[in-house]
């Protein structure tokens, strides 16, 4: 119990939210627009999950949301071009791979900073994005949005495909040796070493696990409208990191679980309709949202010092 | 050393690929336009007019401007065609009082100034190239959204940024009308988007399940209305939640022919770029000076100048009828 | 040369070094090489940004305008450099000065049209103000610690955030003095006036950093906060005085913003703090702490302004129209071939080591 206190006090906090708005905006509950906004959330779960890898391996990676926008432009052209989905979403989920091998070999390859490298490689991939495409929309023909199915069909397709994603790679973490892995080189890469985990190579292979991921939920986003905006993912890194670190995952590694980043990241979605919902001005929005960032880590601080 | 080698072949490649465009002429006027954003599709098709404008008149368009819209950026490029020595610069300024020190700079450097689409303060400049006032837009949008609802019944705002200069002058507009003329009218909400169609859509989604009894979303950034025209139609609402806003005909005309969106409101933006480069011309040559009540521009035809104001007309409403004969 | 020059006025700090020929290690220093960089930088785009207009005149990269431009715009990104650089010599980071920024040229603008106050109290308040909000970083930072990455990521939404909440986004604070002005877009003794304030700030924490026994802790608690603490290093008081240094030189790039801009707006500042962490990484301050300079860092700076104005005036030479574009990508790749190149001796002599060993 003391051991996922963390995860319980975000999902704790997350009913609290729940609940309030239960009492004062049961609109909220709606079936039908629940659905399309736990849907809009699907493709941030997906990214989540990889970050939440990364973060384990006491990394970071910044450039996410450019990478997200590059894999959505180009999946938008090749599926534009006539390129059949399934090969689409394959196109997409290894040009993200690609990307994060480039930011996965900096770091594990030159043993340099993840922060700096993906800092760098955030502004040079959207600002080459701006470069060719200038803003341009890109239309997509019909078959595209929702995979071909109805909507219902397609959004649930969405929201099973994003929690399948988290169930796999938290049962995975858990259970599999490379999950363990990755726990290992981020609580300690030397001794992960002495141990016969080879640092380097797991920790080049989360960043390429996560480019993958955001190619992925780069095509989870753009079926589910007609036109893909080169901006589509402008300030996705903070949202997810966010999600992450709220969820109990210490940025300092080794410690956390997908459970957590993934009521983390309900959290913080719930920021924006409730406020919507319990009529609250929007331009509250961004203080709130740091606010439970800071509350979450100094949550963590006084019980490590409680512990200590 | 190495690092060292790798920058400067960095550089250098730099150079020989820019050099590919170099061209001798270094006659005809040099007018720079900047947008409030480059990446903008609203502002890609004022460049489409200016291009089409500088092709006919044969000077030269300098275009450019921040990637986002960004005030302090804005500023730094005047300021490099003032040293660069441009004979015209025409902007839409983000920020009004920010963007005018630096254009009477310009002025006092001898350079032309015009502003286009959003004004600067008149002292900075010669002439703005009026699209359509702020009170036009805020009343036209409100009166639209008025007549599609019968004068009753609640709607929402979604906005660029809540800093957003345009947007804001607009609400103020728009909340004036609503107050003076539509008392059974109710703004219940205003929602940013950030620019960005997939949050207009979550936002839109989520205003309708918060507001049961919302009749309109008034999208009043372009990316906005697309986002909102999405949102409703997958709520199955197409019809019950009418969408209006100011929007480009080309990212809309599948909602406006679908039924989902009603109308979207702008000006012809190739012919705001077309008529600013014109203009531009003529005050650089002196064809163009302070009191003019007329200017004829190229094949638009003439415009009616107002004050210190070239108008180009009034908002157009766009809807299922005309839709298709519009390409931008 | 005037930018380059001007930043150039202190010498590189003498720091021992174990063995080696002592010019061939000033040469291989990290500043040495972006020194070498920013000048070439420098006369590439002078030879190729220059050019003659038709009315005669003198246009583009190589007139003094021109390089008084680069100095007045590069002021604000300058001083939050400047006050990264102790903070990431320790170890730690702060994202939160860009959002800073904004909502300390907001309140600087409330107060003085709002509360009535008087310019000079205005800004003296938004100093304190600037520093508490520092303040605050710290507390969490080393009284609760707390890694500075996450709580700089909520107090980097939590000041722009307030800085939105308190003007509802729409508050634009205008019609400031022309005294005031003065500060942001007028020249004093030849130089743009905030570049004398700029000096005057990177002058003293060169002093601190590299002069006196305090700064050089900021280095010792990067390198092993541990060993540090062993030394008898009251290491959360120096960590926390970074960071409200860090808040203290926020505001006063703020209020030099609101002069440049003549407005103060919540939106100042968006996206200054990734180009200032560029800046002193680029400046080779490493960003695991322990090493770097203060020279380094306006290096960094000034490498970075130059890439950004020479590349926007090649425009009218080059007919090349995606300055802003080209700067962000040429940045980004700037600063990857910067780190590679850093620790590409270190691999290739571990390489060496090893093969040597085996």
């Amino acid at each position: 119990m003391k051991k996922y206190f963390r995860e319980l006090s975000v999902t704790a906090a997350l009913l609290l939210v729940l609940l309030l708005l239960a009492v004062v905006a049961p609109a909220f509950f709606q079936p039908q627009p629940l659905l399309s906004l736990v849907t809009r959330e699907a493709p941030t779960l997906v990214v989540a999950c990889g970050m939440a890898l990364v973060i384990i391996c006491r990394q970071i990676d910044i450039s996410v949301g450019s990478v997200f926008s590059v894999c959505s432009v180009a999946a938008g052209l090749l599926a534009a071009h006539g390129w059949p989905l399934p090969l689409v979403i394959l196109a997409s989920a290894a040009l993200g791979a690609l990307l994060g091998s480039v930011n996965g070999g900096l770091v594990a390859g030159l043993r340099l900073p993840s922060i700096v490298v993906t800092l760098a490689t955030m502004v040079t991939l959207r600002q080459g994005l701006n470069l060719v495409r200038q803003g341009e929309f890109v239309n997509l023909p019909d078959r595209v949005q929702w995979f071909g199915l109805s909507q219902a069909a397609g959004q649930w397709t969405l929201v099973v495909l994003a929690l399948a994603v988290l169930v796999a790679l938290g049962l995975a973490m858990r259970h599999l040796a490379a999950g363990r892995q990755v726990y290992a080189v981020g609580t300690n890469a030397e001794a992960a070493r002495l141990a016969g985990i080879p640092p380097q190579r797991v920790t080049f292979l989360v960043f390429v696990f996560l480019g993958a991921l955001t190619g992925l939920a780069a095509v989870m986003n753009i079926v589910q409208s007609p036109q893909v905006q080169p901006l589509s993912g402008a300030g996705l890194e903070l949202k997810v990191i966010a999600a992450v670190v709220v969820g109990g995952v210490a940025i300092s590694g080794g410690r956390g679980n997908l459970w957590g980043a993934f009521a983390g990241l309900l959290l913080l979605a719930c920021v924006s309709p409730a406020l919507t919902h319990l009529h609250i001005e929007a331009y509250w929005e961004k203080a709130i949202q740091g606010a439970i960032i800071l509350l979450a880590v100094v949550a963590d601080g006084i019980r490590q010092r409680r512990g200590e | 050393m190495k690092s060292l080698l790798l920058r400067l072949g960095l550089c250098a490649g730099l150079f020989a690929a820019s050099f590919v465009g170099l061209s001798a002429a270094d006659s005809g006027l040099i007018i720079a336009l900047m947008p409030k954003a480059k990446g903008n599709a609203y502002f890609l098709s004022v460049k489409k007019g200016a291009d089409k404008a500088a092709r006919e008149l044969g000077v030269e368009l300098r275009f450019d401007g921040p990637t986002d819209t960004n005030a302090a950026k804005q500023n730094e490029i005047v300021e490099n065609w003032i040293t660069l020595g441009v004979d015209v610069i025409a902007v839409a300024a983000e920020n009004k009082e920010g963007i005018s020190t630096a254009l009477r700079k310009a002025q006092k450097a001898g350079i032309k100034v015009l502003t286009y689409d959003a004004d600067a303060l008149p002292d900075a400049r010669s002439f703005f190239v009026n699209q359509a006032t702020p009170e036009g837009i805020g009343y036209g949008l409100m009166d639209e959204a008025a007549r599609l609802l019968n004068n009753e019944g609640e709607f929402a705002i979604i906005t660029a940024t809540l800093t957003a200069a345009n947007q804001r002058e607009w609400m103020k507009h728009i909340e004036a009308r609503l107050a003076a003329t539509y008392p059974k009218m109710k703004l219940v909400a205003v929602r940013p988007c950030d620019d960005l169609k997939d949050r207009a859509q979550s936002e839109a989604t989520a205003l309708m399940s918060a507001h049961p009894n919302l009749k309109l979303i008034m999208a009043i950034c372009t990316p906005g209305v697309p986002g909102a025209a999405e949102a409703v139609k997958q709520a199955g609402k197409a019809g019950q939640v009418k969408v209006i806003g100011l929007g480009l005909p080309n990212e809309n005309k599948r909602y406006v022919h679908e039924g989902v969106t009603d109308g979207i409101i702008l000006w012809n933006t190739e012919d705001l770029g077309y008529l600013t480069v014109y203009a531009g011309a003529a005050l650089a040559k002196g064809d163009l000076k302070p009191g003019a009540k007329t200017f004829k521009a190229g094949t638009l035809g003439t415009f009616e100048i107002k004050g210190d104001n070239i108008l180009l007309g009034k908002p157009f409403v766009f809807n299922k009828g005309n839709i298709d004969q519009f390409d931008f | 040369m005037s930018i380059a020059g001007k930043k150039l006025t202190g010498s590189a700090p003498a720091e021992p070094r174990p063995s080696g020929s002592w010019a061939l290690q000033l040469l291989f220093r990290h500043e040495t090489l972006l020194l070498l960089v920013l000048v070439v930088e420098w006369l590439l785009f002078y030879h190729y940004g220059t050019t003659t207009n038709r009315r005669g005149l003198v246009v583009g990269f190589g007139t003094l305008d021109r390089q008084f431009d680069i100095l007045r715009h590069s002021c604000e990104i300058g001083l939050l450099a400047l006050a990264l650089t102790p903070i990431i010599l320790t170890a730690g980071i702060d994202l939160s000065v860009g959002s800073l920024l904004g909502l300390c040229a907001i309140l600087f603008g409330k107060l003085w049209h709002d509360g009535g106050l008087s310019i000079a109290t205005a800004a003296s308040l938004t100093l304190v103000i600037g520093a508490g909000a520092g303040g605050l970083n710290a507390t969490l930072i080393t009284a609760l610690r707390l890694p500075p990455l996450i709580v700089t990521l909520g107090t980097y939404s939590l000041f722009r955030g307030l800085a939105e909440a308190i003007t509802h986004g729409a508050v634009t604070y205008t019609d400031f003095p022309d005294s005031f002005l003065f500060l942001g877009q007028e020249r004093w003794l030849g130089l743009p006036t905030q570049a004398w304030l700029f000096l005057l700030v990177a002058v003293a924490m060169w002093l601190l950093v590299h002069r006196t026994v305090f700064g050089r802790s900021f280095r010792a608690i990067g390198f092993s906060p541990e060993g540090a603490r062993y030394a008898g290093l009251p290491v959360e008081r120096r960590v926390a005085l970074g960071y409200v240094l860090a808040g203290l030189i926020a505001a006063l790039a703020a209020i030099i913003y609101t002069a440049r801009l003549g407005q103060a707006k919540a939106d100042a500042g968006t996206g200054y703090e990734l180009f200032a962490i560029t800046a002193v990484v680029l400046g080779g301050t490493s960003i695991f702490g322990g090493t770097g300079s203060i020279t380094g860092t306006l290096l960094g700076v000034a490498a970075i302004a130059v890439l950004r104005s020479g590349l926007a005036t090649l425009p009218v030479v080059l007919r090349l129209n995606a300055a802003e574009e080209m700067s962000g990508l040429l940045t980004g790749a700037l600063l990857i071939v910067a780190l590679a190149g850093s620790v590409l001796p270190k691999i290739l002599s571990s390489l060496g080591a090893r093969r040597q060993a085996g």
